[in-house]
């Protein structure tokens, strides 16, 4: 049992915003009971207000999937009504289909219930009692039990199917979510913006440890000694969406470096641990050092659990991460990983969870400086090629979404809150809230503001840069340790204006353009450069071209750097980009004559020995970059000549030209950028990535080249050299991976080389004996490191190596007829599958490899195709990366075959799968690998698959925002925006367009009742209403008419309604039992009769059936009922199926149950 | 006494004994068998002696059997009492002793030597004397060196004590060593996997031939990540060995020296970049106890009044 308690401050929290009514400024949360057997948690929330309205009236919290058993405001018994619009979307008998529509509505419901706009999913009657106490702005304490049984989101339960005790079992819960998702599992004021202090109370097994935000101050038993209560104290303001819990049998490490930070790990790991945190105390110096900031918190833990929604999650003064991270020092690929995923989560305990947001649109600001942040990290840490890399790596990632998919905006503004406003247009959904974006969207819109940090500190130094954060930082802690009446809680919110401010105070520069231009508007830019020599006025004549009427570009204008590097040394020029200007002439410094003994000065201040007879005589140009620091998120489109990408490569010490030169020397397949590619491949002192990358490049050169190719194949007398034994050059050296570089390279490779193919485009059979021999020498005894990942890759090569089968009459694959190479690559593969089932290697990584092998096989048609294999990997129980391997196997399958049963069942996963984690990938594999498109037709489109993913995003996913915006991805991917072609005509119907209040023919929407639907006495309702109440309906939405046609439909057929069990219902919760009776009401409730009716609950029944049809006849005045009235309607229909019994079993719960005397 | 010993193992061939043909038997069996008759003829006299004028075959076998059983029983535990006395070769004293342990009365045998009807039964043929086979001699013995006195013992045979080196070229090959260790531990590993495929439930590539590349079949278990995370028993062995064997490795020839050295100096870099981690500064343990962390406090016992 878990309670928790938002504590009632002495000190009041006052509002910022008027919208909201009231003010919470203590939470006290308590859970009292846990159960892993049920999967359920029992608790109670006692929030402290401090209203700053008169007549405070009503309250609106945050609550979903929440059972609530009674609310009390200063301990009177209040009503409330439950109403969550985003479990169904649409109206579920709707058949509309198209997605522009349930973007909108999905949109609406959203912002029905959000909390930074005041809205709420419960809505809580003060009771008529305290109103003059509002009126002297007293504190309201709100008290509310609750229960959750096995929940959908918000807590996952992971409770290994195994004998022994629940600790014994590894059983362990945490809690998760995308953005704000605490009112999942308590109910809350669920916004980034609204802080409070909080006193969280968890009752849990002796056995287990209860892991939460804030200072631990003790661990109590209970009376029976059989479990053990953990008070935590949390007296930093923070946010509901930061708060967190983790409750498991966890190992417990204390850091040796830091003994206020505390790890935990689930049993058997805790060595792993040890190594996984052993250099966590360098990255606490780190930040602490940049910032000039003691880290806020006064203490620090880090959670590792199993089956985790994301690898890295961060809250108030904890971390939760995905206990795959952990690794032993035997392994070398993982450790970087790791190190970066702490770093990460470090850098948001300051910039996200420490200070907090104003605002959804706010949100860059913190994604933007954390991710800035944990970019100094890695450039002290893993150095500046690393760093370099991997900005250009981020810059390109951004740039290739925003040109395919359009827009990222960072900071939208929403003038008058109309969806007529969408700020970005050209994307199938809405960037409004945080819950409507798609996940890959909210990773590119972190990955951009980061980017924007960095241009921001371009322009204002990072001393600047790190005044300004060390700014927010300090007013915020100088604000966390006032009382709440001291209004300053304010500045632990960062805002997009606020930030903007600081920066000008500190720097004195106005960076206003650049905002503008990055922040405020999306797009990135994208050049197409070339030049020419003019040999008479010695002047390079450079040509800068942009594209910016594609989706996803903007137009620049402004200064733009580049760098010229000539015989006599490296010059850098800053050109205005304008309007109408594109040529640009540059003087050149050198004369074309060229001292033949003379060393070439470079950029960094080394002067180096060429060879320059390569280059044109007449020019003095060895190259030319554009924009070489990446001040501008842009993507460059130069053209020079391939003598200068290759000097570039040769001689350019920047990582990021070396990598531009490599990608540019694709297309210029000749002998000399072959050994330009293979010196750099040969030069240790090279960045590895870089050599990494001239692998592959070398590869394709080599295809290329294939007729003119002389000697061995591409890198193999390389790798000969550099890792075979020198008496017997065809077999590999005992491994030794002491020496990192060396080690990556020998991991690429073999994997570049079985990219190569000979004249039958088939992988040279000497390769593919090289890599067999590889894998057959293959010595790891002496090594004290895992060769895991090297195995892996060569399975990889492998895989690479592999070519269509040449079919014969399509006959069915049999092992007779298997070819020679392919047999003993599926030997191999065989063996290495089988040996893994004896000896795992570290996350499976060899298996992973294995069924990607296969899957190539079955693709190329060498055996047959069959995804049986793959499904039995994928099933639950599995270690994750395995079954991630083995669903994008079946997806591929399901593509390349096109069968609906695979789909079928890859959908039933979606649904079904006890991991949030594979339900999320399944969907984004399958939209990225997508069975059919939009564009093409298929079988497998159809309308019951139409109907079905509509149902999973409507109501399917209701409790995993993240998995909802995945299913409105696949759609958008299968049928695009409109209605789906595969669906039949709509009927021809009338429908209302209420707002301009005529009846029009509709092709498009509307009431299709399918087939073999009954005919409903559709037209003459629809008709008669627009006299009826022409002027009451104010409907923007057609959603609404829908659902009130509908609503009238019911009404017609169905014309008595028996309210009666409803009412029932609500006696119950409101006769009220002792609050420490909690347990045995809810015992109690399922099925049994009820309780006679107290006074009170009867009068209360008689007032709301009084309401209810008060309510029908003076329909909807209040936009702000809408949606309440569309749960009414659907409930109505239904009662009247069930009977009164099975209408009990759900007190409260779930769907919109009402409480009687609230409503207007 | 020690023939006697022999003399009684030789009983089990008392039943070939009329039969045999005498090509067929070795020198010791003769010998024997000539012990066994004698022994018989000494029983029928003794059989005549007392009277009897003739007996089934059956009984004299049968007395036969028991007289040598008590010969044999003579002589053994004469034997047991002499070398009880640290001595080899018993005498009279021995074996009266023995007698008188098996409860004979040794007194009443010199009367019953010298009585006047005792038939005289000439010692049995030494034809086939057992041969000892001879040692073979392997080389000239060598002769005491002067200064050791003549009545030491000889040396022994040459081969026993002068090394022989039997010289086959050991594989020093690097090449054939190590395809010889490749092809074993395929070897090994396929065979294991061929067998745990065997044994247990398997998964086909193939729908024709489900025996042909046979694959473990895929088993989820209930907490995956700890097969995936934890090193197996075997990695970490390893890493023992090598931990231990660190230095070897710096001298190790199985690779070229050339190289070594400069992995070597790669990894000094290496270390800068990416220090191992794991090392806990020394005197870590004795603060281990004044570490104040609220998680390693001690659970506190509920409060006497603890109301809701």
């Amino acid at each position: 049992m878990l309670s928790y308690k938002q504590n009632p401050d002495p000190s009041g929290l006052h509002s910022r915003r008027c919208m909201n009514r009231k003010k919470d400024k203590g939470f006290e949360i308590c859970i009292n009971n846990i159960n892993f057997q049920r999967k359920s948690v029992i608790g109670y929330v006692e929030l402290t207000i401090f209203p700053t309205v008169m007549n405070l009236n009503r309250i609106k919290l945050n609550s979903k999937q929440c059972r609530i058993y009674r609310v009390r405001v200063n301990d009177l018994e209040a009503p409330f009504i439950y109403n969550d619009p985003t479990l169904e979307v649409c109206h579920h008998e709707s058949k509309q289909r198209n997605l522009n529509y349930f973007s909108s509505a999905y949109t609406a419901a959203v912002s029905a219930v959000d909390p930074d706009a005041g809205n709420g999913e419960l809505s809580i009657k003060v009771p008529s009692e305290l109103w003059k106490q509002g009126d002297e702005m007293k504190v309201m304490k709100v008290y509310i039990e609750f229960s959750l049984d096995q929940p959908k989101g918000g807590l996952h339960f992971v409770v290994p199917d195994v004998d022994g005790s629940m600790a014994e079992r590894a059983a362990h819960v945490f809690s998760f979510g995308n953005q704000n998702s605490t009112r999942f599992w308590f109910p809350c004021v669920d916004s980034y913006s609204e802080l409070c202090t909080w006193k969280l109370e968890f009752t849990v097994d002796a056995s287990m440890v209860a892991v939460s935000c804030g200072d631990l101050v003790e661990t109590v038993y209970t009376h029976d000694m059989r479990k053990k209560t953990f008070h935590y104290m949390l007296p930093i303001p923070t946010a509901a969406p930061n708060i967190s819990l983790a409750v498991g049998p966890f190992e417990i490490l204390v850091d040796p470096y830091m003994h206020e930070v505390t790890h935990f790990c689930l049993p058997q790991l805790l060595p792993l641990l040890k190594q996984t945190m052993s250099y966590l105390h360098e990255i606490f110096e780190f930040y602490e050092e940049i910032l000039t900031c003691r880290y806020p918190y006064s203490c620090f833990k880090t959670v590792f659990v199993d089956e985790a929604y994301v690898q890295v999650s961060s809250y108030a003064s904890m971390s939760i991460f995905s206990t795959n991270l952990l690794h032993s020092g035997m392994i070398i690929d993982q450790t970087p990983v790791t190190r970066r995923c702490l770093a990460q989560a470090l850098a948001q305990q300051f910039f996200g969870c420490f200070i907090s947001r104003m605002s959804w649109s706010d949100e860059w600001v913190l994604k933007g400086i954390s991710g800035y942040i944990y970019g100094l990290y890695l450039k002290k840490t893993f150095g500046v090629n690393e760093y370099r890399h991997w900005i250009k790596e981020e810059l390109d990632k951004i740039v290739e979404y925003e040109l395919k998919m359009g827009g990222v905006l960072l900071h939208p503004t929403f003038s008058g809150g109309k969806e007529k406003d969408n700020p970005t247009p050209h994307l199938h959904f809405s960037i409004r809230h945080p819950h409507t974006l798609s996940w890959e969207y909210y990773k590119m819109f972190q990955c951009k503001a980061h980017l924007v940090m960095r241009l921001i500190e371009n322009r204002i130094s990072m001393e600047f840069m790190l005044q300004v954060f060390n700014k927010l930082l300090s007013l915020a802690s100088t604000a966390s340790s006032q009382k709440y009446q001291s209004h300053m809680w304010s500045q632990m919110l960062v805002s997009t204006s606020g930030f903007l401010k600081s920066i000008s105070n500190v720097s004195g520069k106005d960076i206003g353009p650049l905002i503008k231009q990055w922040v405020d508007q999306s797009g990135v830019v994208k050049f197409f450069g070339s030049f020419a020599f003019n040999r008479k006025r010695n002047v390079l004549e450079l040509e800068i071209r942009q594209d910016y009427t594609s989706s996803g570009t903007q137009k620049y204008v402004g200064p733009i750097k580049v760098t010229v590097q000539e015989l006599d040394g490296s010059f850098n020029h800053t050109l205005q980009i304008e309007e109408n200007s594109l040529k640009h002439d540059i003087p050149c410094h050198s004369k074309s004559r060229r001292n033949k003994k003379k060393k070439i000065p470079l950029m960094n201040g080394e002067e180096v020995d060429m060879d320059l007879s390569a280059m044109d005589a007449d020019s003095p140009l060895l190259w030319i970059r554009i924009d070489p620091d990446m001040s501008i998120l842009r993507k460059v489109e130069f053209e020079q000549a391939d003598f200068m990408w290759q000097y570039q490569l040769r001689f350019e010490r920047d990582v990021v030209a070396q990598e531009e030169a490599i990608s540019a020397l694709e297309i210029f397949p000749t002998p000399a950028s072959r050994l330009a590619l293979t010196d750099i491949l040969e030069q240790d002192q090279c960045f590895y990535k870089v050599r990494i990358q001239a692998c592959f490049c070398l590869a394709k050169i080599a295809n290329s080249m294939m007729s003119t190719w002389t000697g061995p194949p591409a890198m193999k007398s390389l790798f000969t050299r550099m890792f075979c034994c020198k008496s017997c050059p065809n077999i590999v050296k005992t491994n030794n991976f002491i020496n990192f570089q060396s080690y990556f390279l020998q991991k690429t490779m073999p994997v570049a080389m079985a990219l190569l193919r000979d004249v039958q485009n088939l992988c040279p059979k000497e390769v593919l004996n090289f890599i067999l021999d590889l894998i057959k020498y293959n010595d790891n005894r002496k090594n004290k490191f895992s060769d895991n990942y090297y195995r892996a890759e060569l399975i990889d090569a492998l895989t690479n190596s592999l070519t269509p089968a040449i079919s014969i009459n399509n006959e069915v694959r049999t092992v007779d007829n298997l070819n020679t190479d392919v047999r003993l690559i599926l030997e191999e593969i065989t063996r290495f599958l089988n040996m893994e089932k004896l000896l795992p290697s570290y996350r499976n990584t060899i298996t992973v490899s294995c069924l990607r092998a296969i899957r190539m096989l079955q693709k190329n048609g060498h055996i047959p195709s069959d995804p049986s294999l793959f499904k039995s990997y994928a099933q639950y129980g599995h270690f994750v990366d395995v079954r991630i391997a083995a669903l994008e196997a079946v997806i591929d399958y399901t593509r390349v075959d096109r069968s609906s049963s695979e789909l079928q069942w890859l959908l039933d996963l979606v649904q079904n799968d006890p991991v949030h984690y594979i339900r999320h990938e399944i969907l984004s594999m399958l939209a990225k690998n997508p069975p059919f498109t939009k564009a093409a037709d298929s079988l497998l489109c159809n309308e019951a698959l139409v109907d079905q993913l509509w149902k999973l995003m409507n109501s399917g996913t209701c409790h995993d925002w993240r998995l909802r915006c995945d299913a409105v991805n696949l759609y958008y991917t299968l049928f695009g925006l409109t209605r789906p072609s595969c669906l039949p005509l709509p009927e021809l119907g009338l429908v209302l367009n209420l707002k301009e209040k005529k009846a029009v023919l509709n092709p498009t929407i509307k009431s299709e009742q399918g087939p073999g639907g009954p005919e409903r006495p559709g037209l003459t309702v629809v008709l008669a209403f627009p006299t009826q109440e022409e002027e009451d309906i104010d409907m923007d939405t057609v959603h609404d008419s829908q659902a009130f046609i509908y609503h009238h439909l019911n009404m017609l057929e169905r014309p008595s309604t028996p309210d009666i069990t409803l009412f029932q219902l609500f006696a119950l919760i409101f006769t009220g039992k002792e609050p420490s009776s909690v347990e045995q009401a809810m015992l109690s409730m399922p099925g049994t009769p009820m309780p006679t009716l107290s006074k009170e609950s009867t009068s209360s029944k008689h007032g709301d059936h009084h309401h209810h049809h008060h309510h029908h006849e003076h329909k909807k005045k209040k936009k702000k009922h809408k949606h309440k009235h569309k749960h009414k309607h659907k409930h109505e229909s239904k009662d009247k199926d069930r009977d009164s019994h099975a209408f009990s079993n759900s007190p409260a719960s779930g769907r919109s149950i009402r409480s009687p005397s609230l409503s207007d | 006494m020690a023939d006697s010993v022999v003399m009684g193992s030789g009983s089990f061939n008392s039943g070939s004994r009329s039969g045999s043909s005498k090509t067929s038997t070795s020198p010791t069996e003769n010998y024997q068998l000539a012990r066994r008759r004698t022994l018989q003829v000494v029983v029928s006299s003794l059989l005549t002696e007392c009277g009897f004028e003739s007996a089934e075959k059956v009984a004299v076998e049968t007395l036969t059997e028991m007289m040598q059983s008590y010969i044999t029983e003579v002589g053994r535990c004469a034997k047991a009492t002499c070398e009880h006395t640290a001595r080899s070769t018993p005498t009279l004293s021995d074996v009266v002793v023995t007698l008188v342990e098996m409860g004979f009365n040794v007194d009443t045998l010199p009367v019953y030597a010298k009585r006047s009807q005792r038939m005289v039964i000439t010692a049995p043929p030494v034809t086939n004397a057992p041969v000892v086979p001879k040692a073979l001699m392997a080389g000239q013995k060598r002769t005491h060196p002067s200064y050791i006195p003549g009545h030491f013992p000889e040396f022994p045979d040459p081969h026993t004590y002068i090394k022989t080196p039997t010289f086959r070229e050991p594989v020093s090959d690097y090449q054939v060593v190590r395809e010889k260790a490749a092809s074993q531990r395929r070897d090994v590993e396929r065979a294991l996997t061929r067998f745990m495929a065997k044994t247990g439930e398997t998964q086909s590539l193939f729908k024709d031939d489900i025996s042909a590349f046979p694959l473990i079949s895929a088993k989820p278990s209930a907490i995956p990540y700890l097969s995936a995370l934890l090193p197996s028993e075997l990695e970490l062995q390893s890493l023992e060995e090598t931990d231990s064997s660190e230095q070897d490795d710096q001298t190790d020839t199985e690779n070229n020296p050339s190289h070594i050295i400069q992995d070597d100096q790669s990894a000094d870099k290496e270390n800068v970049v990416l220090p191992p981690g794991g090392v806990v500064p020394t005197g870590k343990a004795n603060e281990e106890n004044m570490i104040d962390n609220p998680y390693l406090r001690p659970v506190k016992k509920p409060k006497v009044r603890r109301k809701k």
